[in-house]
């Protein structure tokens, strides 16, 4: 698994169940600024993550450094699963 | 207010959001500066000004600005659907508008159809623009030390805010100086609010929240540390913010603590500085409340009660988590309020009875706003001392008073339903659904069934590492529910979803459930 498919596949996730249809997404885009997620489309997005990468994440990976972007999101995804978590 | 505040302590950091800082000297002068500029584009006393603004610095400037202009201030929520913020600025017939650019498309949107608007700062203007706009330099052009002298008297309308209200047409709520100043002065006393103290504002600046997390500080010259939309989404982010900032006193609803406490990891951190924590709005789940009362030693606890209606009336410091009771009382009545609890013909009942609860104070509002009707209905007269009358605000909440004298919550009148002909509180289906050790949150709500009845479903959002099912969950409530106030459904959510204030949006809930339902039908 590559990086850009992860991101692709976060993408997919966000763009088909998180957003409405006008809203434009991009790997880079601030992801926490208010204006594409709330707070329960970021619980969501985690437990996709966790279920579709199958890792778990602990109480100290809910950060802003780690869920800023969907790029920063799959560099997690990939330290996670890497490590075994 | 603020002019005081400048003057005591020009230096204090009056706000501060991500990074950035605003003095009290810097606040007030821009606030007065904002204050001149609506003068300038003719706004008279009482007329009212929407203010429209994402968190951040410019939120305490619009707040100020606005009073100190002699405007009645009507905070809009940018997040809310644009035809919800319509329907605020033309029920209030708002003339001026404070904004910012990055909310240009809203704004934009929502002005289409609110023809008595005549006056935005805070958007550069275009051609072909109906109204006029003044950019945030004309507010820095004007700033001033000094308050522009507008004769408001205590009883003038300070603010109008909006609950959403259960069908969804906002309440509009309106308060006088006089009011807000009362609230302030009572909390600054109770909770011994000193300029060292750091507030922050978990809840949006258009609820009633704001009322504390701004003006009481302001109040002593106190810092309010606004949280930017990512803190509230990432606990482990915001309890680090509580670390650092050195957070001293924190109000919110109960959701926000118990993400602190499952997903703060609040263990780790140094959180000494935090000695007051106020909650309200919702109740607190047991388990999630003893946890976090045990990971902050150096913290007191404070459950207060109110509404947008009445701010806060009564209040109840809790003792240590070892002492906690198996309710949580709504306490006694603040030093400038009184409370009754009636009958339904608004009688006193006996002692330790059931009843609705009356308030009468000088925190309690002046009234809807545009529906003199309503306000006969919840603004009741009741003689007094032979001679007098006194109003009381019909709270529509089931409370009791216990032998200590403090009042306890039964059910909100609107959150009671009717079950196969048993009264059934979905507060209680939902403490028992909390009381099985793998539910993390619950919500429960009423499908009405169309025969003056109605059916229970829940929501609920599973403990992590937990994996139950409906099936277990049902089983699990057999034992501390009577078959009548049992879900007859229950829905695993990874979240329930949230109103502005962070309290369970019930009628969402409803809403989908029935979505559901429609959907399966047409299969």
């Amino acid at each position: 698994m590559t990086a850009s498919d992860v991101e692709r596949r976060i993408l997919t996730f966000i763009r088909s169940e998180l957003v409405s249809s006008d809203v434009s997404i991009n790997p880079d885009d601030e992801l926490l600024s208010g204006a594409i997620l709330d707070s329960m489309g970021v619980v969501r997005l985690a437990a996709f993550v966790q279920e579709e990468y199958q890792f778990k994440m602990q109480p100290a990976d809910f950060m802003i450094e780690n869920f800023r972007s969907v790029a920063v999101l799959a560099h997690f995804v990939r330290k996670g699963t890497s490590t075994g978590q | 207010m603020i002019d005081e505040a400048a003057l005591g302590h020009p230096k204090a950091d009056a706000a501060r959001c991500d990074g950035a800082t605003l003095s009290y000297e810097q606040l007030s002068r821009r606030a007065n500066g904002l204050a001149r500029a609506l003068l300038a584009s003719g706004l008279k006393r009482r007329d009212r000004v929407a203010v429209l603004l994402g968190r951040g610095l410019n939120v305490p400037v619009g707040f100020y600005g606005v009073l100190a202009s002699g405007g009645i201030l009507v905070p809009v929520d940018p997040k809310s659907p644009v035809e919800q913020i319509v329907r605020i600025l033309r029920a209030t017939g708002a003339t001026h508008l404070v904004s910012e650019p990055d909310k240009r498309n809203v704004v934009l949107k929502a002005l289409a159809n609110c023809p008595d608007l005549s006056h935005v700062i805070g958007l550069d203007s275009e051609d072909g623009m109906r109204f006029e706009c003044l950019p945030w330099s004309t507010v820095d052009d004007e700033a001033s030390d000094r308050q522009p002298d507008v004769g408001v008297i205590g009883l003038d309308p300070a603010y109008v805010l909006h609950t959403s209200g259960s069908t969804g047409i906002p309440k509009l709520i309106q308060h006088s100086h006089a009011s807000a100043m009362s609230f302030v002065d009572w909390a600054a006393n109770e909770y011994a609010l000193t300029s060292d103290d750091r507030l922050t504002n978990h809840s949006s600046h258009h609820t009633c929240f704001a009322t504390f997390d701004y003006y009481a500080a302001a109040r002593v010259g106190a810092t309010t540390v606004i949280l930017t939309p990512a803190l509230l989404m990432m606990p482990g982010s915001l309890a680090s913010l509580l670390e650092d900032e050195r957070i001293s006193v924190w109000y919110s609803v109960p959701t926000a603590l118990v993400q602190l406490t499952l997903r703060g990891d609040l263990d780790s951190r140094s959180l000494s500085a935090l000695r007051w924590v106020l909650f309200a709005g919702e109740r607190f789940p047991q388990k999630h409340l003893r946890r976090i009362m045990e990971q902050l030693p150096s913290a007191r606890f404070s459950h207060v009660y109110g509404s947008t209606e009445t701010n806060v009336c009564t209040y109840y410091h809790l003792p240590t988590a070892g002492e906690l009771g198996h309710s949580l009382p709504i306490g006694k009545a603040c030093s400038n309020s009184d409370t009754l609890v009636v009958d339904h013909d608004l009688q006193p009942v006996a002692g330790g009875d059931e009843g609705e609860l009356l308030v009468r104070g000088s925190t309690v509002m002046s009234g809807y706003w545009g529906e003199p009707e309503r306000n006969r209905e919840v603004l009741v007269r009741r003689p007094s001392a032979g001679a007098l009358e006194e109003v009381y605000f019909r709270t529509g909440d089931r409370v009791r008073m216990l032998d200590d004298g403090n009042l306890t919550f039964v059910a909100r009148a609107d959150l009671q339903i009717k079950v196969r002909g048993h009264r059934v509180e979905l507060e209680e289906v939902e403490t028992a659904l909390l009381s099985l050790e793998m539910v993390e949150a619950a919500a429960a709500f009423a499908i009405p069934d169309g025969e003056s009845s109605s059916a229970i479903r829940a929501a609920v959002v599973v403990a992590a590492g937990s994996a139950s099912t409906e099936r277990e969950l049902l089983a699990g409530l057999d034992d501390v529910l009577p078959s009548h106030a049992a879900p007859s459904s229950i829905a695993l959510v990874e979240a329930l979803p949230r109103t502005p204030t962070g309290k369970v949006d019930r009628n969402a809930l409803r809403a989908s459930s029935i979505e559901g339902d429609r959907r399966d039908d047409s299969k």
